[in-house]
């Protein structure tokens, strides 16, 4: 019999007893976002009554150092004010284990660790892994933890992004894991997907009956997606240089925002249900020709008041290096809602300034009597949906000048979310970490949606080895590359002022 | 000039002065909040509406009912701004209505000119109600969700009889029910051995008392008796004689206690089967 006391108390559904094993845990992800993470759910009481944390990394220190640098980590980085009871009620459970992740014994090490936390923390062999680690070190780290998994309890791991460098190293490593973690014990991380104002875009558009009419080619002239970055790539050149902005950005975040857009509404807000309608979209999706797609690199330039360097004369750049860290493409995704709407996504390093947005434009009224007077004040529609930062929604709507005469402008009606909702915004990786802990994988990517993000990455980097663009070709703290500019204006349009 | 003109036109002037500093304005709204507050709980009400601070942006109109004056409205509107990231400051309004004379009957005839359209009203009547006022009667029709604190009355069990009469009305919550979350969740918690209780012994206020066993009678559909020891707030708990654990954690501050229910937006069927059962 269900426990009626239960009903209307509005508890959540706590996550069972486990251990979240962090692979890669003197990293700059754990200090600066998991260990925060877990601090503002223990802040909430959203953690599991019975928890541990396995720091697992190179570094050789004993867990009261690794725990000196969380506490820290949590002081400068947590959106809480910082509470000893809370850190200290962590830091009970935390257990810290130095070694390389293909050294046998280090790793028998983990396992003595995680056989002491089930018993005197009664983790009920329930395991988490984090990965948390460099690309290269994930096929290691998932053999290890593979081969010891327990029979006792479940096991999950999540993985960070990228998930593969390109469609057959994602398969590979897809088939790797496999070999011991079914695909629903697999929780692919994209941190944008955590976050609030992402979402909210799900919200926005099927919570509210007014924008499913309009959220078509009937309406929409064009969507534009931003994913700009004021600062450069912070000492990641090893990684970066790998991968470029089409595999850190584009592949991922761009495209599971433009398949959030363009998404169908899924009949329930279940993993499967809202992940099968994303990878409609990305199956939709033409491969854009060598002419809608442009990358750029930085050369010098100023970004907020500041010299920066070019992308070539960063630290640990190959001086010659042709890594674009700039790329737009003009996109389309094939279908009814959205056949010959394109979608114009761009995503860069050392950009005018730091945005994310999600621009649909709608088309013009079919006949505005006011436009011969209008000037340039008024121009189309526009739902801006802000992911990052001032998340929030705005709406740029035509409105009468007060005054003789019928001088109308566009004005723009916000909803600013820190506006209406003084809640703090939870970070992406509280909800992400917790989702997983549960099970849920919602907000998670699936290996069919990375699949085919991969094929159309694929296609694109394919077609840049028959061309060898002259880099630098944006200065730092511009826009980009002009050719991204001609992009758009080819098709009679622009992209959105700023 | 009406009162309400009056009020509107006072308010756009001060926020075309906040507008003037230079600072993007935002006017974001999530409600209309009432509080009826006869003179008594004036202070009390201004105390917990401060400790609210930004929490639910929103239109605030404070209606003090003063019956035994002369018939008319006083109004004074202010404008009160907080600061957002990114260097823009949200806007809300706080307008205080004195309801002089017959105008204490008649709140409705000020407030529904001044509700935000197609946002929630919820009115908190500080104090016990009068059952069969005008008064009452006009602030149920006009708002969502009443919030009461039926530790502020005298007459517990037996007003929940009275108050059930507005549950088909409007939606209702109390804040003393909300007081009592943590210790329901710690009785939950001992499901099912918790099942056959006789007797629940509580050290509390009257109200909170009342509304944990009534609670405990309507979810369980048999009786239990209720023990209690007088105190300011519920200090202990004990079922069959068997003490409950108490909830870990800072007891949450009125205002707290107020921001949570002004989140709720619907009925809630749990707490109106324990305030009729309290009565029981």
């Amino acid at each position: 019999m269900a426990n009626p006391l239960a009903e209307g108390l509005g508890l959540r559904r706590k996550p069972d007893p486990c251990a979240l094993v962090v692979f890669g845990a003197s990293g700059d992800l754990t200090k600066r976002k998991l260990f925060p993470a877990l601090y503002a759910l223990a802040y909430r009481g959203l953690l599991p009554d019975r928890f541990a944390v396995v720091g697992v990394a190179r570094t050789e220190q004993p867990t009261r150092q690794f725990l000196t640098g969380m506490r820290a980590a949590v002081k400068q980085y947590a959106r809480d004010p910082f509470r000893s009871d809370v850190f200290e009620s962590l830091a009970e459970g935390v257990r810290y284990v130095a070694t390389e992740f293909d050294d046998d014994s280090g790793e028998d090490r983990v396992g003595e660790a995680l056989e002491d936390c089930d018993r005197t923390r009664g983790t009920a062999g329930n395991r988490l892994h984090y990965l948390a680690v460099p690309p290269q070190a994930f096929p290691t780290v998932v053999r290890e933890i593979g081969e010891r998994r327990e029979r006792e309890g479940w096991a999950r791991v999540i993985v960070e992004k990228p998930f593969g460098h390109d469609l057959a190293s994602a398969r590979e490593l897809s088939a790797m894991v496999q070999r011991w973690f079914r695909e629903d014990e697999v929780f692919r991380i994209d941190h944008y997907l955590g976050k609030e104002t992402v979402q909210n875009l799900m919200a926005l558009r099927f919570a509210n009956g007014i924008f499913e009419p309009i959220w078509n080619r009937q309406m929409v002239d064009h969507v534009q997606i931003t994913v700009a970055e004021s600062m450069g790539i912070e000492g990641r050149a090893g990684y970066y240089d790998r991968a470029g902005a089409i595999r850190d950005i584009f592949q991922n975040h761009l495209l599971q925002l433009l398949a959030l857009t363009a998404m169908e509404p899924p009949i329930d807000f279940t993993a499967d249900a809202v992940r099968n309608e994303k990878v409609k979209v990305l199956r939709a999706m033409h491969t854009p020709g060598p002419k809608s797609v442009v990358r750029g690199q930085y050369g010098r330039g100023w970004v907020e008041g500041e010299e920066v360097p070019a992308y070539r004369e960063e630290p640990g750049v190959d001086p010659s290096s042709m890594t674009e860290t700039y790329v737009a493409a003009k996109l389309y995704v094939d279908n009814w809602r959205w056949a010959d709407t394109p979608f114009y996504v761009r995503a860069g390093k050392r950009l005018a300034r730091r945005e994310t947005t999600i621009a649909i434009q709608f088309k013009r009224a079919p006949h505005p009597p006011f436009e011969a007077i209008a000037g340039e004040g008024l121009r189309p529609n526009v739902l801006l949906i802000h992911v990052q930062p001032d998340e929030g929604v705005s709406l740029a709507i035509g409105a009468k000048v007060p005054g003789a005469g019928m001088q109308i402008r566009t004005v723009h009606m916000d909803f600013l979310y820190g506006g209406a909702f003084r809640e703090s915004v939870p970070e992406a990786y509280e909800r992400l970490i917790l989702d997983a802990m549960l099970g849920d994988a919602t907000l998670f990517t699936r290996e069919d949606e990375v699949e085919e993000q991969w094929k159309l990455v694929d296609a694109v980097v394919g077609a840049w080895g028959r061309d060898r663009p002259t880099f630098p070709n944006y200065p730092a703290g511009s826009w980009g590359p002009s050719r991204s500019d001609e992009l758009v204006h080819r098709d009679g349009r622009s992209w959105r002022r700023h | 000039m009406g009162v309400v003109a009056e009020i509107e036109r006072k308010l756009a002037r001060k926020r075309c002065r906040e507008e003037a500093d230079g600072v993007p304005e935002l006017r974001t709204s999530t409600m209309t909040h009432l509080v009826w507050a006869p003179p008594e709980w004036v202070g009390a009400a201004k105390r917990v509406l401060a400790g609210l601070a930004e929490r639910h942006p929103s239109r605030t109109i404070i209606l003090v009912p003063l019956p035994g004056s002369r018939t008319g409205v006083e109004a004074r509107a202010t404008i009160r701004d907080f600061e957002l990231p990114g260097g823009r400051e949200v806007l809300s309004e706080v307008i205080e209505l004195r309801l002089c004379g017959e105008a204490a009957s008649h709140p409705a005839s000020v407030v529904l000119p001044l509700l935000i359209s197609d946002l929630p009203a919820f009115c908190r009547w500080r104090g016990r109600p009068a059952w069969d006022s005008p008064a009452l009667a006009e602030i149920v029709e006009v708002c969502d969700r009443l919030v009461v604190d039926s530790s502020e009355w005298s007459g517990v069990p037996a007003a929940y009889a009275d108050l059930a009469h507005l549950f088909p009305r409007t939606a209702v919550s109390d804040i003393a029910w909300r007081r009592t979350l943590p210790w329901r969740a710690s009785l939950a918690a001992r499901w099912p051995g918790i099942r056959s209780v006789e007797r629940l012994t509580v050290e509390g206020p009257r109200a909170d008392a009342s509304l944990l066993v009534g609670w405990l009678r309507s979810r369980l559909r048999h009786e239990v008796a209720l023990t209690r020891r007088s105190a300011d707030i519920v200090s202990a708990v004990r079922v069959d004689g068997d003490p409950v654990d108490p909830p870990v954690g800072k007891a949450p501050s009125g205002s707290d206690l107020l921001s949570a229910e002004l989140d709720t937006l619907t009925r809630d069927p749990v707490y109106e089967a324990a305030a009729r059962a309290a009565v029981a």
